[in-house]
């Protein structure tokens, strides 16, 4: 499949960023020469990596990734400049995390393919930490046909005993993909997935016990969170759902509208809970594949 | 064969001495000085090696004292990012504000390009990464510069790369929770317990099983 890469630079310069990155047969090069141009082509067309100049027309290189990172957050970018960090402004782009490649470089333009194709491999640059064997557990998680298995409803009723039994106002069963959390079953709230760095299952998946956040607000890794305070999440418990590889594919979880706690009995309960739902889609699976279970 | 032809990297704190070539290392502890000592045992660079450190409470010369004491010299062969003026010769970067992690990763990016153009090998640091934390005002922004910078180049080239969390800071946040988060994302942790000139460290992902050793630095 092809990669469609936004190139943005002068009129004079984006030919030859073009032809670096049109040697490599997985590239798709798009090119364009001003900031309002590529903010465009990020909206409209399915881009996988931005390569931009620093000094452009109507602005500058920060002003197209700073838009990337509204748009689509976890879509990698590169700043291929010969303009120093230091003479960068960032005013106003404090924490807009980018690659900087500098063009000076004497191996520059032939790095520029490698560096573009491994940003996209490996998710380079998301806000969000994921486990040193990710890889893996993706394939682990691959190996489920969650789309073709007849768990809705048993997740439903689920979720439905997890809020009525911790008294909770949302109960939902997730997995987590690589970029971002599909939601199985959700009761309370109307949710069909979100972007993996707004989740906070993706850091309670990397704890072994079931994580607790009793009030975002004072907890600094979630407290800057505006999708969360969207959605009107303020205390979190979530257990992880292990498939029988030892690899953490999802999340149980209970959420609430205001602080809480939630006792080691809650906690334990959730934890069975999200052991249930492991059954039940390890159950599913062997009866659609008609095999045997793993025990 | 020596161990750096073998394509890893030799830590003399360690019982084996060997490090896979890009390994991460978190560094965990209440002991800023005893966390320092280790830490600089850690990023010195050896023969034919270049350090690339980010200082987020230290100036470069400081830096370049604590690299000297582990080995003589390796003070020298050290690129130093920090916010901490001034800058004293080529190797020292300093920035203006530590929380404009924009130009930091930048910075950071540029000194490891810059390195790998004249060193295949070498070691990096962050000193604290609990700093960057606290000073940023959301914290994915931190694990996107660590994601992007820190962790993609010990992906793409020869290193060792370490960072370093102050356990003790006040992060407004469930730091055990956190430190599980940065561990299962990195390739090893090193937790550092002090008494006196005697530190413990507790070593986990270097073997099989969970280790304790005793160093005196």
């Amino acid at each position: 499949m092809t990669r469609n890469v936004l190139c943005v630079d002068t009129a004079e310069r984006v030919t030859d960023v073009v032809s670096t990155l049109e040697d490599d047969d997985q590239l798709a090069p798009i090119s364009v020469t001003s900031v309002e141009s590529a903010i465009e082509t990020i909206v409209q067309e399915p881009i996988v990596c931005v390569v931009t100049a620093y000094d452009l027309s109507d602005g500058t290189g920060l002003d197209i990734i700073d838009a990337l990172k509204s748009e689509s957050p976890q879509t990698p970018s590169i700043l291929f400049t010969d303009v120093s960090p230091g003479e960068i402004d960032t005013t106003g782009f404090d924490e807009v995390i980018v690659e900087y490649l500098n063009r000076d470089l004497p191996d520059a333009d032939d790095r520029l393919g490698f560096v573009v194709n491994d940003v996209i491999e490996h998710s380079a640059q998301v806000g969000f930490l994921a486990p040193e064997d990710e890889d893996d557990r993706l394939e682990t998680l691959a190996e489920y046909d969650v789309e073709e298995l007849p768990v809705e409803e048993s997740f439903d009723r689920l979720t439905d005993l997890i809020a009525d039994h911790l008294d909770v106002a949302v109960s939902f069963i997730g997995l987590i993909e690589k970029d971002e959390e599909n939601f199985l079953a959700c009761t309370g709230a109307d949710w069909d997935s979100l972007t993996r760095e707004d989740t906070i299952c993706t850091h309670s998946m990397l704890q072994e016990d079931v994580m607790v956040v009793e009030d975002i607000d004072a907890d600094s890794r979630f407290s800057e969170n505006q999708q969360l305070k969207n959605l009107g999440i303020v205390s979190y418990a979530g257990a992880n759902m292990t498939a029988p590889n030892g690899q953490v594919i999802g999340q149980v979880c209970a959420l609430d509208h205001e602080p809480r706690e939630f006792s080691a009995h809650e906690r334990d309960t959730l934890q069975q809970y999200a052991e249930t739902a492991m059954e039940i889609l390890e159950l599913r699976q062997a009866v659609d594949s008609g095999g045997e279970v793993a025990q | 064969m020596s161990l750096s032809d073998a394509g890893g990297f030799t830590v003399d704190l360690l019982p084996d001495e060997h490090v896979e070539s890009g390994t991460s290392i978190l560094l965990a502890g209440d002991d800023t000085e005893a966390l320092k000592r280790v830490f600089a045992s850690l990023v010195a660079a050896k023969e034919s090696e270049y350090s690339v450190v980010l200082a987020t409470n230290s100036g470069g010369r400081a830096v370049r004292r604590i690299l000297d004491d582990v080995r003589a010299g390796a003070g020298q062969d050290a690129a130093i990012l920090t916010c901490e003026g001034p800058a004293r010769g080529d190797d020292v970067t300093v920035i203006d504000d530590l929380s404009d992690l924009t130009t930091l990763g930048m910075e950071f990016s540029n000194l490891v390009s810059q390195v790998n153009q004249t060193n295949d090998r070498f070691r990096s640091g962050i000193f604290l990464c609990s700093t960057l934390i606290d000073e940023v005002e959301d914290t994915r922004s931190v694990y996107r510069f660590l994601n992007t910078t820190f962790l993609t180049d010990l992906r793409r080239n020869e290193g060792l790369g370490v960072c370093a969390v102050d356990t003790s800071a006040s992060l407004e946040t469930d730091i055990d929770s956190m430190l599980t988060g940065l561990e299962t994302s990195m390739t090893a942790r090193i937790d550092v317990e002090s008494d006196g000139d005697k530190i413990e460290l507790t070593l986990t992902g270097f073997g099989p099983t969970e280790e304790t050793v005793t160093a005196r630095l």
